[in-house]
């Protein structure tokens, strides 16, 4: 047998309908702000589009791409005093590692250059004194800074339980150990 | 069922180490077909849609806010969070995670996204019978929008300026930007308004709330976009302002100091006559 073809093939995106999603409506949002200039006369329109998806843009990443791709998940609620708490969620150790590299490479870099470019459509605004149009890329871009904002909360979240597990279990099992070895003695 | 045969240990690792196990045993007993809470469950409440995880929930909201988030003391619940990951996704974490993303493993991260859909859909619903319908819990402003969502807000906002920008013979665009404009910011202000008073209240839950108290306001620009009489108009506008005003009431006024409550509720009844306005003028 060849050598070569024992080698492990190179990774491949583990989920490329989700990357597509995930990058899609992200794409289409921008590109319709941009061309649409060219083709719509009516603000309304541009608004209305854009805005919608931008905003399935952002349901899609919250709870689709982020949990199939990075196995994260982040939301708020509101326990029974009243007071707003952000929860977070994640795999476990395990899962998190076999996670396709390509995957989670694609969606942190995706979240960080759409976010890069609305600001710098927001900028083109401001300079233009466009205000409906800022209000558009203001409302594009928040909703992007608070998805990124959130996974990025969660990611370090998960590194912190996992540590504390980690150091609770092993201080459980030792007592544990020592005490039975004392007892059967 | 195990406590029988071991050996007794030091109560604290005991009741650490009892309640690790008694979560595994449920888990691997109860396999990948039902509930596991990967929380420990509050006490229910009257709203949550039935679905397969009822704590779990996806929203809108952006930013967290500095002042108001607070994070869970982390108390006996991060031990068993990682256990209950750990043991149902590695019974249904191969068909979970990957490709597919189908399976019933009990956890929200691996649930298919038609579920992810159906949750959310149905918690707009119920959102909106609470806010806008009489029931037992309106005076109760903590229990009732607890789960509260920006999606329902979005869609009426958007839908209030469609409808309004529809009806206008000229300048439609404007319009639109109006009234979004005007009901976004006005949102905000409210709200901040109520915070400044000194009221107790969570700032997107009050948005939510201020979106979901718009939809009288839409069916009466419906109605108006459909009959052009003035008359009626005029009606049906006076009629789901008071609705909507109504609608409002209970949380506003509950969130302030009562000798406050005249504060807190002269602008939202002003922001909600100012569209009722715009509504009638629309030809």
């Amino acid at each position: 047998m060849d050598p070569n073809q024992i080698q492990a093939p190179v990774e491949n995106y583990a989920n490329p309908k989700t990357c597509l999603f995930h990058v899609l409506f992200k794409g289409a949002a921008l590109a319709f702000y941009i061309l649409s200039a060219l083709f719509f006369n009516s603000f309304v329109i541009i608004f209305v589009v854009t805005v919608l998806l931008a905003a399935l843009d952002f349901w899609v990443v919250k709870n689709v791409s982020g949990r199939i791709l990075v196995g994260l998940r982040w939301w708020n609620e509101i326990n029974d005093l009243g007071e707003s708490v952000w929860k977070f969620e994640s795999l476990d150790q395990e899962s998190l590692s076999r996670m396709n590299k390509k995957d989670s490479w694609l969606f942190w870099w995706t979240l960080y250059l759409a976010a890069a470019a609305w600001f710098i459509l927001g900028v083109f605004s401001l300079i233009r004194f466009q205000a409906d149009y800022l209000l558009v890329v203001g409302v594009c871009l928040s909703l992007n800074v608070a998805n990124i904002i959130g996974f990025t909360k969660c990611k370090k979240d998960a590194k912190k339980q996992f540590q504390q597990f980690a150091s609770q279990t092993i201080a459980s099992r030792f007592q544990s150990t020592v005490q039975s070895a004392f007892t059967l003695v | 069922m195990s406590q029988g045969d071991t050996v007794p240990l030091h109560p604290s690792s005991q009741s650490d180490i009892d309640e690790i196990e008694n979560l595994i045993n449920e888990s691997i007993q109860s396999g990948p077909g039902t509930v596991l809470a990967a929380r420990p469950p509050s006490p229910t409440r009257p709203s949550i849609p039935v679905s397969s995880s009822p704590f779990m929930q996806s929203n809108l909201p952006p930013l967290p806010p500095s002042s108001s988030a607070q994070k869970v003391t982390p108390v006996p619940v991060p031990p068993p969070l990682p256990v209950v990951s750990n043991s149902s996704n590695s019974q249904g974490g191969s068909q979970g995670i990957g490709a597919s993303g189908f399976g019933s493993p009990p956890n929200t991260l691996t649930e298919p996204v038609w579920d992810t859909v159906k949750r959310d859909l149905s918690r707009i619903v119920s959102n909106l019978k609470l806010v806008v319908f009489p029931n037992p819990y309106r005076e109760d402003p903590g229990k009732a929008l607890r789960d509260w969502d920006l999606w329902g807000p979005f869609f009426f906002i958007v839908f209030l300026g469609l409808t309004l920008s529809w009806s206008a013979s000229v300048k439609k665009s404007e319009v639109f930007a109006v009234a979004f404009a005007l009901l976004a910011a006005g949102a905000v202000i409210l709200t901040l308004n109520v915070l400044l008073l000194g009221g107790h209240i969570i700032f997107f839950q009050s948005l939510s709330l201020l979106g979901y108290c718009l939809f009288p306001l839409d069916v009466g620009a419906v109605v108006c976009m459909l009959k052009d009489n003035v008359i009626l108009k005029m009606v049906v506008v006076s009629v789901t302002l008071a609705w909507s005003s109504w609608a409002a009431y209970p949380f506003m006024s509950s969130a302030v100091n009562p000798r406050r409550k005249a504060l807190a509720l002269y602008p939202v009844f002003l922001m909600y006559v100012s569209v009722g306005f715009l509504i009638i003028a629309i030809n």
